[in-house]
């Protein structure tokens, strides 16, 4: 086994058995799976409790085949009247003619329970009306909801992702240079093999939580139902979220720890970060607003730009259907990001890791032969 | 052997040193297999610069680092244990874990490393704590953990910054003894140290540095002779002023008369000595290494 993954291997141990990620991962599991069932719970099919005095059920199953309705009879009009005010049912309907209700009536069941009765009226007068044929001239808006919903959940997971570890990354690089062991590993490995097996390792790490973030998410959907409503095409989506969680990640990782190098204390980490984390935040705030306006020029634009893309064009691809053309066109520019941050960060790394003590100058890195 | 010749290194500089600092100046000795070399000299002298230029953690601006006959490469290096100055491991990693991945970074395989480390661990009394974090240990401990970080992988050559500070006597026997082992395997080992006894009683060669030049070199045998002799005579209850005219000082302690000197005509003096009263010791006695070097550096 080479240096690198060596280096990659003890950052993965080190990591997947501290207590910090065993909690965090089990956290983030019960989230996930709460928010999948979250619509279930509080959106869900609506469902009625109604009765009836003296008279027939409505036929209203037929009406609304998403709702689901509870009858029960009563003996007389002052039971009916009780168990309204307790609010054991919604609404009592009283010899056909009449419905009891504590206060006013919910809208939706007030329309249907009119329009069915009115219908069943003419019916039994033999006059039957053919129901309204609705057709949409407009664009398949029939996953819209669960698209933004799903673009707005991926906005939040790759932002916490992408800061998180990048943050370790360059935690983990002040730790080896503060405490000096960075000379006995540099005694061994050459620089980019000590670099580049951390942000393999760490980066298993997130692809870890990733991984599990998705299948929670997605085995929770599918347990409450609500999997039902997602948009075709949710493998290649899946996919997508992790190649452009990779890249992203490999991007902000590999400065982070270029510039981390270039400070000696835990303290310095924040103030060397602050400029890529701004970049990430940009990213977050253009990726949330894409949510709502997948298909603006704002979002058009900056899902070609690397490093933003990295977060905008996963988000675009999951809010609304993007040509694969634009997709791979996005996806080349960011690799090319990628490699450039690759050799610029490997080299201020190389030369600033060593120079302990007070924080190195970029620029001094940069233009030192 | 590791040849070391005509190093010189200077550090950029900032808005207050134009020009830099001058750190070495022209730095050169060689370890023979099996050779102990102390390498001595004032802080801010150019030890650990000299020794991060070995290790190739720093690139020295002209010189030469060479290792049997060949120049010294990174393959090379691999093979070399080191300790630097400024003490570093993984505080949060468990020893045994430790010790066997710097093994496996110095190329050995998983099986082997684990020998080693254990091998180690027992001989460096640290075993027991195998599993503890580093940052659970004595400050004693860590060194000794620190170590094993650069004998795991049986080095062919050990660079050490330092690795005596900081110990308790005890601590010390331990790893003058594991190092002294190492040596009469044939490792040529570099230390450096401000402890010149410790110096004097271990090293065969020692190196003196001062403002990053070598002021003197050699094994401790031969730079001992070849400084002034210094002649010490004790007499006991001397009549006054047996000493009026004699070259060099003396010195009062209780009813005994010590006189130290470096010149002079010793067989005067002893005649002098003997007349004045009951003569305890003369003779010749070489400088001690601190001598050698508070006179080499001054």
């Amino acid at each position: 086994m080479n240096g690198l993954m060596l280096v990659a291997r003890r950052e993965i141990v080190t990591q997947v058995r501290t207590k910090a990620f065993v909690i965090g991962l089990l956290i983030t599991a019960a989230l996930v799976a709460a928010i999948s069932f979250a619509p279930k719970l509080f959106g869900g099919p609506e469902s009625y409790a109604l009765g009836t005095v003296d008279s027939q059920r409505l036929p209203l199953e037929a009406a609304a085949p998403d709702a689901e309705f509870t009858w029960r009879a009563f003996p007389d009009e002052a039971a009916a009247k009780q168990a309204v005010l307790a609010g054991d049912v919604d609404a009592v309907l009283v010899g056909g003619t009449k419905v009891l209700t504590d206060g006013k009536i919910d809208d939706q069941l007030g329309v249907l329970l009119q329009s069915v009765n009115r219908e069943a009226k003419l019916g039994a007068a033999g006059v039957s009306i053919p129901p309204l044929q609705v057709v949409s001239v407009g664009a398949d808006t029939r996953y819209q909801a669960a698209r933004t919903g799903l673009a707005t959940v991926l906005v939040i997971v790759l932002f916490m992702m992408l800061i998180g570890q990048a943050t370790m990354v360059a935690m983990g690089v002040v730790e080896e240079k503060g405490s000096r062991i960075v000379e006995i590993l540099l005694a061994t490995l050459r620089p980019w093999q000590l670099l580049g097996g951390k942000i393999v390792g760490l980066g298993v790490v997130g692809l870890i939580n990733l991984v599990t973030i998705l299948a929670v998410g997605l085995a929770a959907s599918m347990a409450s139902g609500i999997s039902a409503d997602f948009p075709p095409g949710m493998p290649g989506l899946v996919a997508g979220v992790l190649v452009w969680f990779v890249l992203g990640y490999a991007f902000f990782a590999t400065l982070a720890g270029a510039f981390a190098s270039l400070v000696s204390r835990q303290e310095e980490v924040n103030s060397v970060l602050t400029p890529l984390i701004m970049v990430i935040m940009v990213s977050y705030f253009v990726s949330f607003f894409a949510t709502r306006d997948p298909t603006g020029t704002l979002a058009t634009v900056t899902s070609y730009v690397p490093p933003f893309s990295s977060m905008i064009m996963p988000v675009r691809m999951a809010a609304a259907e993007v040509p694969l053309w634009q997709a791979g066109l996005s996806m080349a520019a960011m690799v090319v990001a990628v490699l450039a941050a690759l050799a610029f960060g490997a080299k201020v790394y190389q030369r600033a890791v060593l120079r302990t003590g007070a924080r190195v100058k970029l620029g001094d890195v940069v233009r030192a032969r | 052997m590791l040849e070391i010749s005509e190093l010189h290194k200077r550090f950029a500089g900032g808005p207050d040193a134009p020009d830099g600092k001058l750190a070495l100046d022209g730095i050169g000795f060689a370890v023979r297999p099996g050779e102990m070399y102390g390498f001595v000299g004032a802080n801010g002298a150019g030890k650990t610069t000299t020794m991060r230029i070995v290790m190739g953690v720093l690139q020295a601006d002209s010189g030469s680092v060479s290792w049997q006959g060949r120049p010294l490469g990174y393959e090379d290096r691999r093979r070399f244990g080191y300790m630097p100055e400024e003490r570093g491991l993984y505080q949060k990693m468990r020893v045994a874990e430790q010790i066997e991945y710097f093994g496996r970074l110095h190329g050995m395989s998983a099986a082997v490393a684990k020998k080693a480390t254990e091998d180690l661990m027992e001989r460096l009394g640290v075993a027991e704590r195998r599993n503890d974090p580093v940052q659970a240990l004595s400050l004693g401990n860590q060194q000794r953990v620190q170590l094993a970080v650069a004998l795991v992988h049986d080095p062919e050559v050990l660079v050490l910054d330092e690795p005596f500070s900081g110990l308790d006597p005890i601590a010390v026997d331990a790893l003058a003894t594991a190092l002294q082992e190492r040596c009469a395997g044939g490792v040529p080992v570099i230390f450096s140290s401000h402890q010149l006894e410790l110096v004097e009683r271990l090293c065969d060669s020692v190196g003196i540095v001062s403002a990053g030049r070598m002021v003197a070199t050699g094994t401790v045998a031969d730079l001992r002779s070849a400084g002034n002799d210094t002649l010490r005579v004790v007499v006991r209850n001397p009549a006054q002023g047996w000493a009026d005219g004699l070259p060099g000082t003396v010195t009062v302690s209780g009813d005994r008369h010590i006189l130290r000197t470096t010149y002079g005509d010793d067989q005067e003096i002893l005649r002098r000595a003997v007349k004045a009263g009951h003569v305890e010791h003369f003779g010749h006695e070489r400088p001690t290494l601190t001598e050698i070097f508070k006179e080499a550096v001054a």
